[in-house]
Parts: C-alpha cells; sequence; structure tokens
C-alpha cells in the first residue's frame, strides 16, 4: 500500500517559485490499476517521482508499507527502489547495449539472484508481454510497442509491490498503446500487479480502473469503476 | 554484469574510443621512443669512451696516481698480467708505459703524455687503431721509431705523416732524456681534450729511452659489462696494494649523463601521463555528460552509486588495457627493430660526431621501463576517470528523466 500525505513540491526555478504539487493526499492499495490524468503540466510526473522515490517532496509524507521513504539515507532508497518498486518511463527505458533478456535480468543481477531464477523468470516475463523470439534483440533493433514492452517485463522482473508507469504510451501508436495496455491489464488481473500510471490518452484513461485527476498541482477528482 | 556493460558501453561510440585509443598508444609510443633513442644515445657516449680511452678497468701503482712519479711502475705486474689473461670474462688487457713530455716540430711545440704501447695488445682493449687516416697503428716504419699524434695535435705541430718530432723529458734517472720519432699516422677520436695531450708510441723504443722497463697503467676490458664492478673487486682482492679503477671511477661524468637521463625520461613520463589523463577525463566526461538520462534511468531503478561509480571506472580501464598494450607493443616492435638496424642519421653525421657520437643510433630500453609504463598507464588512466565517474554520481535521476 502506498500512503501519500499533504504532499506539496515547489521548485525553486531561478527567481519564480513553481508549485507543482498543493496538498495531495492519495492511498493506493495492492492490484489497483490507476491512471493519473491531467493535462500537461499538472504535475503527473512531480507526483509519481515523490511517489517512486525518486524526488522528495517539500512538505509531506510518503510510507509505502511501513516505510516511510523520507527517512531512508540515498543508498537505502536505492536499494529500496530496487527491491519494491518498477519503473517505467516514456523513452530512454533500456540499457542498450545489452539485448532484451540481458536488461529484463539486470535487476535480478543486482538483487544477487541466481542464475536458473534468473533464467526461469526472464523467459517468463518476456513470453508474458509476447516476446519470447525476440529475447536476444537489443533495444534499437527492436520497435517502440516493443521496447516499452521489455520495460514492463524488466519492472516486474525485481517482484515489486507495485510498477509505476510515467507516459508509458506517450511515443507509441494507437495499435502499441492498445497492445501494451493489454498485457498490463493481463498482469494485473492474472497476477495482482498493482500499476500506476500517468496519461492523457482518452484511450488510456478509458481502460484504466481508478481515474485520479490532478489540475495544478491538486487533485480534482478520484473516480474507482 | 556490470563489467560487460562497462566494456560494451567503451564500443557505442566507437570513433571516439578509437581516438582515444590511438592519442594513448601513440602518447606512450613516443614517449617510449624518445627514452630508447636518448638511452641509445647515452649508452652510445659511454661505450665510445669506454672504447677510446677509458676501457672498463685501469690498475696503477698507488703512489704513480698521487706524485706520476716515472719510477712508480707497476710493482706485479707480471701478476695481474697473468691472472687476467687467465680470467675467462677478460676481453683486452694492455699495459701502458706513461711519461710527460715536451715535443718539437720544426713548427710548434706542445707538452703530451707519450703513451708506450704494444699495438697488439692495446688493438683489443681500445679502438684507436680504427680511428687512424692511414690505418698504420704504429705497425710499419723504417730507421726512425714510429709516433702516432692526434689530428688536433698535428695541427698545433704544424706536422703531417712522415714529420719528425722530438721529444724531450727526464728519464728515470734524472737525467734529461730525447728521443725522435716520426709520425707515420694521425688519428682523432670524438674527445678532443683527450686528443690534445696524448700520443702515442712503441713500449719498447719509450722503455729504451726512458730506460724504465715496465709500465704505469693497464687497462682492462671485460666481455660482460655487467660484471665490471665484479671483475675489479676480484682484482682489489687479489693486489690489494694496487690502484684498480672501474670506468665509473676514472670518467664520473658518464655516470652523471647517465643521472640526466633519469631526469629527461621522468619528464617525459610525467607529460606522457597528463596527456593520457587530459584524454581520459575528457572522453569519460564526454561519455557521462551524453549519456545523463541513461545513467539516470539506471540510478532510477535501483543501480547503486558505487556500481555506477565502477561501470565508468571499468570503462576507463577497458580502454586503457587496450590502448596500453597496444602502445607498448608498437614500442617494443620499433625499438627491437631500430636496436638492431639502428636508425641512420648520417645526413646529420658531422654535427654528431663534434658531440661524441656515431650517425647511427640504436635505441634500447631497460625491461623496467616497460613495466613502468604500463603500470603508470593503468593506475593514470584509474585516477583520472574519477572525476568523471563522481560527476555520474551527483546526478540527480528525477532530473535526468525530465530533460528531454
Ligand atoms: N525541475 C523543475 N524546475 C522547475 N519547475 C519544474 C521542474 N520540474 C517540473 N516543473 C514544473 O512543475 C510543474 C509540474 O510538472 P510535471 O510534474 O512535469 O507535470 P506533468 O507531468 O503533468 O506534465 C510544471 O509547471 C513544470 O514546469
Ligand atoms: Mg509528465
Amino acid at each position: 500500500m502506498i500512503q501519500a500525505n499533504n504532499i506539496h513540491k515547489t521548485y525553486n526555478d531561478g527567481k519564480v517559485q513553481v508549485h507543482a504539487l498543493r496538498g495531495i493526499d492519495v492511498e493506493i492499495k495492492e492490484g489497483e490499476f490507476t491512471a493519473i490524468v491531467g493535462p500537461s503540466g499538472s504535475g503527473k510526473t512531480t507526483l509519481l517521482n515523490i511517489i517512486g522515490g525518486l524526488d522528495a517532496p517539500t512538505l509531506g509524507e510518503v510510507h509505502i508499507g511501513d516505510t516511510n521513504i523520507a527517512q531512508l539515507s540515498e543508498n537505502e532508497l536505492i536499494d529500496f527502489r530496487l527491491n519494491h518498486i518498477g519503473f517505467v518511463f516514456q523513452s530512454y527505458n533500456l540499457i542498450p547495449v545489452l539485448t532484451a533478456k540481458e536488461n529484463v535480468e539486470f535487476l535480478m543481477l543486482l538483487q544477487k539472484r541466481d542464475e536458473a531464477e534468473r533464467n526461469e523468470r526472464t523467459t517468463k516475463l518476456l513470453k508474458a508481454v509476447g516476446l519470447e523470439d525476440q529475447i536476444n534483440k537489443k533495444p534499437n533493433e527492436m520497435s517502440g510497442g516493443q521496447q516499452q514492452r521489455v520495460a514492463v517485463a524488466r519492472a516486474l522482473a525485481s517482484k515489486p509491490d507495485f510498477v509505476l508507469a510515467d507516459e508509458p504510451t506517450a511515443n507509441l501508436d494507437s495499435k502499441s498503446t492498445a497492445n501494451l495496455l493489454d498485457i498490463m491489464l493481463r498482469l494485473n488481473d492474472e497476477e495482482n500487479i498493482t500499476f500506476v500510471f500517468s496519461t492523457h490518452d482518452q484511450r488510456v484513461i478509458d481502460r484504466a480502473k481508478r481515474v485520479i485527476t490532478v489540475e495544478d498541482g491538486k487533485i480534482l477528482s478520484d473516480e474507482t469503476k | 554484469m556490470i563489467f560487460k556493460i562497462a566494456f560494451k558501453n567503451i564500443w557505442r561510440n566507437k570513433l571516439r574510443s578509437w581516438t582515444v585509443i590511438m592519442a594513448i598508444s601513440l602518447g606512450i609510443f613516443g614517449g617510449l621512443a624518445v627514452i630508447s633513442t636518448a638511452t641509445g644515445l647515452s649508452d652510445m657516449r659511454q661505450n665510445n669512451a669506454i672504447r677510446t680511452y677509458v676501457s672498463h678497468i685501469q690498475v696503477h701503482d698507488s703512489t704513480y696516481l698521487k706524485y706520476s712519479g716515472l719510477n712508480d711502475v707497476i710493482t706485479q705486474e707480471k701478476a695481474i698480467l697473468s691472472f687476467v689473461k687467465k680470467h675467462p670474462n677478460t676481453e683486452g688487457v694492455s699495459t701502458r708505459l706513461r711519461i710527460e713530455s715536451f715535443i718539437q716540430t720544426a713548427g710548434g711545440t706542445s707538452g703530451v703524455i707519450l703513451n708506450g704501447i704494444n699495438p697488439e695488445d692495446e688493438k683489443q682493449v681500445t679502438n684507436i687503431a680504427e680511428k687512424l687516416q692511414q690505418g698504420n697503428f704504429l705497425e710499419t716504419y723504417k730507421r726512425k721509431p714510429p709516433i702516432l699524434i692526434s689530428k688536433k695535435l698535428a695541427t698545433k705541430l704544424n706536422a703531417k705523416i712522415k714529420t719528425t718530432i722530438q721529444c724531450s723529458f727526464t728519464d728515470a734517472n734524472g737525467l734529461p732524456a730525447t728521443g725522435v720519432f716520426k709520425v707515420v699516422d694521425i688519428f682523432s677520436t670524438s674527445n678532443s681534450m683527450y686528443d690534445e695531450v696524448n700520443a702515442f708510441v712503441r713500449l719498447e723504443d719509450l722503455q729504451a729511452i726512458s730506460s724504465i722497463y715496465g709500465s704505469h697503467e693497464i687497462a682492462i676490458t671485460i666481455k660482460d659489462e655487467e660484471q665490471v664492478e665484479s671483475f675489479r673487486e676480484e682484482l682489489i682482492a687479489h693486489f690489494p696494494e694496487q690502484h684498480i679503477a672501474s670506468w665509473r671511477g676514472i670518467a664520473p661524468e658518464l655516470g652523471y649523463a647517465d643521472k640526466m637521463m633519469d631526469l629527461v625520461m621522468s619528464i617525459f613520463l610525467v607529460i606522457i601521463m597528463l596527456a593520457l589523463a587530459f584524454g581520459i577525463v575528457n572522453t569519460m566526461l564526454m561519455a557521462v555528460l551524453e549519456r545523463k538520462k541513461e545513467l539516470g534511468m539506471l540510478i532510477s531503478v535501483g543501480m547503486n552509486k558505487r556500481k555506477v561509480f565502477w561501470m565508468i571506472v571499468w570503462e576507463s580501464i577497458f580502454l586503457s588495457l587496450i590502448a596500453g598494450p597496444l602502445g607498448i607493443i608498437a614500442s617494443y616492435l620499433a625499438i627491437q627493430f631500430f636496436g638492431t638496424y639502428g636508425i641512420d642519421l648520417s645526413f646529420a653525421a658531422d654535427g654528431l660526431r663534434s658531440v661524441g657520437l656515431e650517425s647511427v643510433i640504436f635505441p634500447t630500453l631497460n625491461t623496467n621501463y616497460y613495466i613502468l609504463i604500463s603500470i603508470l598507464v593503468v593506475s593514470t588512466s584509474i585516477l583520472s576517470c574519477i572525476y568523471p565517474a563522481l560527476k555520474a554520481l551527483k546526478l540527480n535521476p528525477a532530473e535526468t528523466l525530465r530533460t528531454a
């Protein structure tokens, strides 16, 4: 479970202060399939970064499970992200010199999992995202949609508590977008994987099970279908 | 895995990596080329000195060195000669009778040391015989006893081959003695100071004129130069009353040249390493800045900073591990080749000869230098990638991922 209380984030951009988030309270439970939506500049990325421990709030607290992530040291926080959170970004997700298989394996190597487990899980995940025949391809040999599917597989490889995805479909055509959503939904339904993703694409919003709308750094609405 | 990624990362920008690799290996090559050529020159200078006038070891009577008394001949001459001749490491041995003398021709006068030598023996020790105009090393002469003078002295005395020279000195009994010689050939070595004060005559001629039937100096060359000092110690142990010196003691200035060389080499090594450091800092900094997003992503998904740091360090170690051996092997091959066949600088031969050098240089390099260079290259590249690696650690993942 993720709990974010009274999150404020103010950027000091030179002389101007930007209030990116102004008091956000949100709770995300296991098994959710939640979209954070809102126009560009509304604070979606900032919120996801703070929930994911990539950025610290100016005010407020984030608890993941029993952990107040503000209390972790820099190194502990990196380890915490490795073991508890899966990330999918809009782009630059993969290590360009490694194959799909090696990219998926990477986090498990950081976690020092043994080889048998790594192989089994990599094969399973690449199959789950429909890329079992692309395992030896490098990112630049794959389409944008395929790369994002590898990123989803990579995010799941470390067995995280939940997956945060910041505009994962922003660079994809509609067919690849639908395909990626299918895969994420199936993983959510069948394996109870928690997804929190931001988007401003209506077709993606339509398929979310919970939609949190932010505007000007505040929650405008929060609907569970 | 970190290794693997680091190694693969090098080849992402092939042109840049190869440029750095080539720059590093060229730097090593250039440095080693200069060092080995300089060593070759210094060795040549040293060898020239040893072969023309110093030899490896000289034996004198202890009192002779202090007072240059004509009567202070080497008392154990026979014993020393037989010992040296029996020694397996002996290359040549020559006995010399040295008398300071006043010499004059119709055209001029000068002071000179007459060296009474046995030409056959002297040939084994020095190469004066090879520095003659006509190749007559006191071997061919008619009635008058022969003398060899240097080109320098010949000019001073206005003498030529066949000129008659008169030498006057005080003999063993304190009586004036005079010898009349005929110039049979003219020599010139690379040391003009030596040339000016030395002339050669036959040992038996000088003994007859001076009534000194002995010698003042025994010059020895040995086969294995590394064993000069141990040979000397052996001699001292057997003949403790004699004064026995090696070339290092006789001509210490040759050793000073070595010290200078060490300094020059250290300076060159520092320059090479600075160039190397600059290349690595530059390349790795570019590599880090270019990959900001990727590094930010790696930190975001859970790669800790220690691993990121080592990934960058390994990248530069790999670069230098490729460049180092390349440069060292190229240098080794070049030094072996030119060390055998020489670098022919005959177009500058006159200039070189005037400073005591020959026109063909044989570069040489001590194995220790290769080892030293290898260690320096690797440690310099590790040190110089620390700054770029620390830059990578300062990256804020949220920031790097945001900037499109
Ligand atoms: N590093 C930063 N410095 C200054 N302002 C920033 C920075 N990051 C984001 N912002 C501002 O914060 C607001 C929210 O940005 P963001 O979270 O990226 O919104 P979204 O992801 O919904 O487009 C925007 O006005 C943006 O310009
Ligand atoms: Mg955004």
